[in-house]
């Protein structure tokens, strides 16, 4: 679980938002919703930044919350890559590193939930990320 | 149909079908329209299209019967929305209703499978002037919780979890490829001729959003999204006298007969069947001709018993 780290006061300068991810329904189960909640004091901060994460590849991502009237905040998540203005991103880099993140949330989220089980799911459906995990 | 107005077509030659659509509660839904009589509406679930069906069309029409394939909104040729609040379960029903609606469709028979089970049956029990007869496969009408499948963790609850369903289903497409591949009893015969189609059809992960977003509307506790329109469906369904053919598939795992179909007889008593095919949940892939058959010989009993 060490994959992903918390970038406390990020501010980034040279750098686009490259989207890589949409959760229009963080709360569907309301554990995810209060993991977030948690791992970026949520309930203080709000809206006022962004999480940053950084990856085991050097990418940094932005985790914007999404609020809608009437639900619980967040109520959805965009994930954006954070690469140099100019450059492309390298597919497969994203997609370990989006693999990573959930392992880390799944394990953040605790109880029920497993980070075994997740690896399991991901070699059901083959991902080659999940292959050694 | 595209922006621009142009008809989007799927050239195929398991799939020889004009297509037609029609504006509906907002959307554009496809549909196939093939053959003239009392008509047969063939409804899919998740992640399928009417493709699913391709081995219905033409022995349903050649016995007599206009054959009805709509693609529910947000999978085959229909319009996908973007975002997952513009799916909701009774906005699918009213999507099927505002299309059999326009076609003025009358003495239907309703052919319901996964998905196409709550949005079918709940056209039918909301216009029964519209609709004769029921065929249903492999789905459920009753709260809490359709299987036990759907209660574990893995890999149903994990697979459309917050955030990992869109990685999953969105970005690598798992349930139109890998999903539908182990839900089929011949896997070497669907990767041969259909896997390549159901996963080309959701192209890019936005098109592939209704693939998690129907899992998440599988009540599993009392404060689910659904559960009001379940309850409704049972109790709706058990007043029902519709004729109704149940038709499973043998080695289904999931919605498996000895529940599932026991369950429907128990709410349909006068139903007919189950009668068990060679198949697991998609049922259609294995043994697509042998249930057109099934069905045509059913629709033949219904119309002797009324002649």
């Amino acid at each position: 679980m060490t994959e992903i780290h918390v970038i406390e006061n990020y501010t980034p300068e040279g750098k686009r938002r490259a989207f890589v991810l949409a959760e229009d329904r963080v709360g569907h189960y309301p554990e995810f919703r209060e993991f977030f909640v948690r791992q970026f004091s949520l309930g203080a901060n709000r809206l006022e930044r962004p999480g940053y994460v950084r990856a085991s590849s050097g990418m940094i991502y932005a985790l914007v919350f999404i609020g809608r009237s009437g639900e619980p905040f967040p109520d959805g998540i965009e994930i954006y890559a954070l690469p140099d203005a100019l450059e492309p991103l390298n597919d497969s880099d994203v997609d370990a590193d989006l693999w990573a993140l959930l392992r880390w949330m799944i394990a953040g989220v605790g109880g029920e939930w497993r980070v075994e089980q997740l690896d399991a799911t991901g070699r059901l459906y083959q991902l080659s990320v999940a292959a050694n995990a | 149909m595209e922006a621009s107005g142009e008809v989007r077509r799927f050239a195929h030659q398991q799939w020889p079908y004009e297509p037609n659509y029609k504006r509906v509660n907002g959307w554009q839904m496809h549909y196939v329209d093939e053959g003239v009589g009392n008509p047969v509406v063939l409804l899919h679930g998740n992640p399928a299209w009417g493709f699913l069906y391709r081995k219905f069309v033409k022995p349903l029409s050649a016995a007599g019967r206009r054959v009805i394939v709509p693609d529910m909104v947000g999978f085959g040729l229909s319009e996908k929305p973007v975002r997952e609040q513009a799916h909701t379960l009774d906005g699918h029903i009213a999507n099927l209703t505002g299309l059999l609606r326009q076609l003025d469709l009358r003495n239907a028979t309703m052919v319901c499978h996964d998905w196409g089970g709550p949005t079918g049956l709940g056209f039918a029990l909301s216009n029964s002037d519209r609709v004769r007869a029921l065929v249903i496969m492999s789905t459920w009408a009753w709260p809490l919780p359709p299987a036990e499948f759907h209660k574990r963790i893995f890999p149903w609850r994990m697979m459309h979890a917050p955030l990992v369903g869109p990685y999953l289903l969105g970005h690598h497409n798992a349930l139109a490829g890998r999903g539908m591949y182990l839900s089929v009893v011949d896997r070497k015969k669907f990767r041969a001729e259909a896997q390549s189609v159901y996963e080309g059809i959701l192209p890019d992960p936005g098109s592939r959003l209704l693939t998690w977003t129907w899992p998440r509307w599988i009540p599993l506790d009392e404060s689910a999204r659904g559960l009001a329109r379940f309850e409704w469906l049972e109790r709706e369904l058990r007043k029902s006298k519709f004729p109704t053919l149940l038709v499973w598939g043998r080695e289904d795992e999931v919605f498996d007969h000895a529940t599932f179909a026991t369950r429907f007889k128990e709410l349909l008593p006068h139903a007919e069947g189950p009668e068990l095919v060679t198949g697991r949940h998609f049922l259609q892939e294995d043994s697509g001709e042998e249930i057109a058959g099934k069905i045509n010989r059913f629709l033949d009993r219904i119309d002797g018993k009324q002649s």
